[in-house]
């Protein structure tokens, strides 16, 4: 994304760049926005030549406001005059916050408009942005933050991070055109471009593409020469009278073996389609499928879930329907449709112009109702979703619609839509079944036309019989692929943006990947976190200047507020993301420089959601370790008290579990993945609420087995409910993006800070409970 | 492990001060408090925003949230702290009920955070290869936005009140459909 907007002559002027200082980042504010002057009484204020204007916010587009920001200021420009500047060095804060539908884009100074140094920071909004924008504006200001903090810690602008933006644009610059979630506008890409993408795509199908076309040109020669041979029978045999029985013989004989030909080879050639395009889409969706797993959860993160299944299921469907559908036919048909126009004008241009004429007319009320055809059949559309989307939503709340006892009401609703769409439908399939005989009955005309010209001239002897046959075949050629021709420009447009939209994936560098020289390490389990800062969004930081240092075998607990950063911290020490600044030493090496295969099979994870593939509990047990023995498995499922309830299911380890398998409960899903983690004997442990959605008894069983898992091993747990953690060597508590206190359970609660609150909250919690289970089983009252 | 829960709670028992703040907290989380002319006072503030006296606290900047923006834009104001926390400070339960400048206040600070421009006209709605390209004039004036051709991209908040949303989020809406164009309503047929 664009973040330097270029600005005219006039606007450099008034922004008046001193010695030394530089355009950083220049992006537009696309909401009126005239911030105030200084005394709050006076309303209005004169911005440059113009008249007064009101202060503050107005209904209007801006399309010249700017906001600048050099190594020095950061300045707003609306046109080609100063609304707003001030020196970096002055700023606490630069922010963009977002509001509802918009964006404002404010700073925190100490000094007034006069100069004068306040007693504490104040904020002033300075300029206002649309959605369109914001995302812009989020990461030039996130750019003047880093220049501020950079002026206050070293009084260096030079030092401080320069801020790019990986995210897209939404609009074309060149073309102004919505960009289907591409990196570039399929559009304005130049053909060479989506040449060279197509001929990557057809790489190692060269081959049969080849063989398709010729026998695309040996069709459309036969189809070509059918009426030819038709001509010279009808005028060389049949009307001069000399024709014998062993012409006819020939002539069908000819006709016949072309036709038979013909057919046979397009039925080969569809049948060749067909699979070229289940193989290029088949060896697409592998490759989409493969980089999307190689690929950081950054890049995945970043995009909906839907999006990217889409890429991998729709847009290498839409590539197999183009070989299948269109190109298949495209150059034969483009071909015949050539020849037959050529061959019809030298037999007669009149004849071809009379029978084009009806052509025109047939377009021109395409034209004229395609409007019509095409909004009725988008609101049928659109009636079928909605119909689709209210059964799904019904039978997904069904339980709530039942225990409000809302059914009759619900089925009205239903029906009602259910109407609604049928009517739609009826008319307009009405619609279609009056208006296409028409379209159809016109076509005809032009060649009835043409029937009663040519008749003419044959009755005069102007034409023979066979032209006028020949003329006729041809039109035929002529019209017939004509409807199909008019989707053809969407149908290649449709196929250019799904290869686009694929090629986005597949030419995507992941971000974590090993280094030249990274190797693979015996994990001790000695970890430290050095001044480690990380944001999934760079202009949103999650964690800031991290440092601690765990020894092997400690047990660390996670600590916080929702939302603080814990399962971020968890993500940077799994490396599913690096972090932005700083770095993470395992066992002494920058985990950058660790093999992530390597890695990823010595930790054992068992995360909030768990999440069980599509298979046995047998398989799910064993997915990290697919060679482990039974008896392995059985070990490990004891130790994660999940043996007891895997016996009681009807068929054991073999039961299926899945989308469409036997339905086991939260805490029994939990159960099977802290198995599957046993299973893997991993130097590295890591507990994200592995045991919340457990009862107090099956939670404390898990936990002994998570005791014995546990030592010797380094691990990270975070946990809400406190009392998971008493385990733990140590606590860390992780509050605004930082560490807030480090230490052990005691210490922590004599310094009576933000744990010490947390545990006393809980306690609180526990005790307006009538009764908690105890953890030896037995029910007692808390005092 | 039982030794450990024992003297946790026996520590908690000692401390009596931290459950009465906690349950202050939740209280006042549920407690219906109102800025009234009487005891709260907005004034506008240097950089464009609007402190709160209320009782006997000062807020440097307050932010304005509306409870029912489509509905009842008016009524029921939430005023909230400025920071991301967000903690609320007190409800308007109606916005006439202030003084006049400071009602104009509010009403500023509701159109800077607020952002749904209304559509007066309908010039064209083109649509391509999946997108549609519209061209409108607005409360904001004229402006070219593009949606996708979904089912969800116009809704109806009533019979006659739609909304729009854009590829980029922004939210455009047409207070009544029927005082459209004949032409206009034409053009929308895309869409409902």
């Amino acid at each position: 994304m664009k973040l330097l907007f270029t600005l005219t002559g006039s606007q450099l002027e008034a922004l008046a760049l001193t010695a030394g200082e530089k355009l950083v980042y220049c992006v537009p504010a696309d909401l009126a926005y005239l911030p105030g002057a200084g005394a709050n009484t006076d309303r209005t204020r004169n911005p440059g030549a113009g008249g007064l204007e009101k202060t503050g916010v107005s209904d209007r587009y801006e399309t010249a406001t700017f906001v600048a920001v050099t190594n020095q200021r950061l300045v707003v420009l609306a046109g080609d005059k100063v609304t707003y500047q001030i020196a970096l060095k002055d700023c606490e804060k630069v922010r963009c916050e977002h509001q509802v539908g918009c964006g404002i884009i404010t700073v925190t100074t100490l000094v007034d408009s006069d100069e004068n140094i306040m007693g504490e920071g104040y904020d002033v909004c300075v300029a206002r942005v649309s959605m369109r924008q914001i995302v812009r504006a989020s990461y030039a200001i996130r750019g003047a933050q880093a220049i501020v903090r950079s002026l206050k810690e070293n009084g260096d602008a030079e030092k401080a991070e320069q801020i790019t933006s990986s995210e897209y644009e939404t609009y074309c610059e060149k073309c102004g055109r919505a960009m289907p979630g591409t990196s570039s506008c399929p559009y304005c890409e130049g053909k060479m471009d989506v040449a060279k993408k197509f001929m990557s795509l057809c790489g190692g199908f060269v081959g049969k593409l080849l063989l398709i076309s010729l026998s695309m040109l040996v069709i459309s020669g036969m189809n070509m020469a059918r009426p030819m041979v038709q001509r010279w029978f009808i005028d060389d045999a049949l009307s001069t009278g000399k024709g014998t029985w062993a012409d006819l013989g020939i002539f069908v004989g000819i006709s016949f073996a072309f036709l038979i030909g013909a057919i046979l080879l397009e039925v080969w050639k569809n049948l060749a389609c067909i699979k070229l395009g289940s193989a290029l889409s088949m060896s697409l969706r592998e490759k989409l499928y493969v980089k999307i797993q190689i690929l950081s959860l950054s890049f995945i993160n970043k995009r909906k879930p839907g999006e990217l299944m889409n890429r991998v299921s729709r847009d290498t469907g839409r590539i197999r329907e183009f070989f299948e559908e269109v190109f298949g036919y495209m150059f034969s048909t483009l071909l015949t449709m050539v020849v037959s126009l050529v061959v019809m004008l030298t037999i007669s241009p009149l004849m071809t112009g009379l029978s084009l004429m009806f052509v025109v007319v047939v377009f021109a009320l395409m034209k004229v109702f395609w409007h019509h055809i095409h909004t009725i059949f988008h609101r049928q559309w659109l009636k079928s979703d909605e119909l689709s989307n209210s059964i799904q939503d019904i039978i997904s709340g069904m339980r709530i619609v039942k225990t409000f006892g809302t059914e009759d009401r619900e089925a009205e609703r239903f029906s009602q839509k259910a109407r609604d769409y049928a009517k739609t439908q009826s008319r307009n399939e009405t619609f279609w079944a009056v208006f296409f005989p028409i379209l159809t009955f016109l076509l005809g005309c032009g060649t009835y036309v043409a029937v009663l010209i040519g008749g003419q001239n044959v009755l005069v002897g102007k034409m023979t019989m066979g032209q006028l046959v020949q003329f006729m075949t041809y039109s035929g050629y002529l019209f017939g692929p004509l409807g199909w021709m008019t989707h053809l420009p969407r149908m290649v447009m449709q196929m250019v943006t799904s290869l686009n939209r694929i090629y986005d994936v597949l030419d995507e560098e992941p971000k974590i990947k090993d280094r030249d020289g990274s190797k693979e390490i015996e994990i001790k389990g000695h970890f430290q976190f050095e001044k480690v800062s990380f944001g999934y969004n760079t202009y949103e930081p999650v964690l800031e200047d991290i440092n601690f240092e765990v020894e092997p075998g400690e047990m660390i607990g996670l600590v916080g507020a929702s939302g603080t950063g814990k399962s971020t911290m968890i993500n940077l020490i799994m490396r599913l993301y690096d972090p932005d600044q700083g770095r993470i030493m395992l066992d002494g090496v920058d985990l950058r420089d660790v093999k992530v295969e390597s890695l990823h099979s010595q930790i054992g994870v068992v995360l909030q959601e768990t999440f069980l593939f599509s298979g046995t509990i047998l398989d799910n047990i064993r997915f990290a370790k697919p060679t482990a023995t039974l008896a392995e498995v059985i070990q490990a499922a004891k130790a994660a008290n999940a043996h007891d309830f895997i016996c009681k299911t009807p068929d054991g380890y073999n039961t299926y579990v899945g989308e469409h398998g036997y339905n086991l409960s939260g805490g029994e899903r939990q159960r099977v993945a802290i198995a599957r983690a046993i299973l893997n004997n991993p130097k590295l442990l890591i507990l994200d609420e592995a045991t919340s959605a457990l009862d107090t008894e099956s939670e404390f069983l898990i936990q002994q087995a998570l005791n014995r898992l546990t030592s010797g091993r380094t691990t990270f747990a975070i946990a809400h409910r406190l009392s998971t953690l008493r385990e733990a060597n140590r606590l860390i508590v992780i509050d605004k993006h930082s560490i807030a206190e480090m230490g052990s359970h005691n210490e922590l609660l004599e310094k009576k800070g933000i744990y010490y609150g947390l545990v006393t909250a809980q306690l609180r919690m526990a005790e307006g409970r009538p009764e908690v289970k105890n953890e030896d089983g037995t029910a007692e009252a808390t005092a | 492990m039982m030794s450990e829960d024992m003297d946790l709670l026996d520590l908690n028992l000692d401390d009596e001060f931290n459950e009465e703040e906690l349950k202050k907290e939740s209280e006042e989380l549920l407690e219906m408090r109102f800025l009234t002319k009487e005891n709260a006072t907005f004034a506008r503030t240097e950089g464009g925003f609007v402190s709160l006296k209320f009782g006997d606290k000062e807020y440097k900047r307050i932010g304005v949230y509306l409870t029912f923006p489509l509905t009842n834009p008016e009524e029921f104001i939430s005023i909230r702290e400025a920071d991301e926390k967000a903690k609320e400070i007190g409800m308007i339960e109606n916005l006439n009920n202030l003084p006049k400048d400071q009602q104009e206040m509010i009403r500023d600070q509701i159109r800077l955070r607020y952002f749904m421009p209304v559509i007066k006209k309908i010039m064209e709605i083109k649509e391509e290869y999946g997108y549609a390209y519209w061209h409108v004039e607005t409360s904001f004036g004229a402006c070219r936005f593009t949606t996708h051709m979904s089912g969800d991209v116009v809704v109806s908040l009533s019979d006659s009140r739609l909304l729009v949303k854009d590829i980029d989020g922004n939210r455009y809406e047409i207070p009544d459909f029927y005082a459209l164009g004949v032409q206009e309503k034409k053009k929308l047929d895309l869409f409902i």
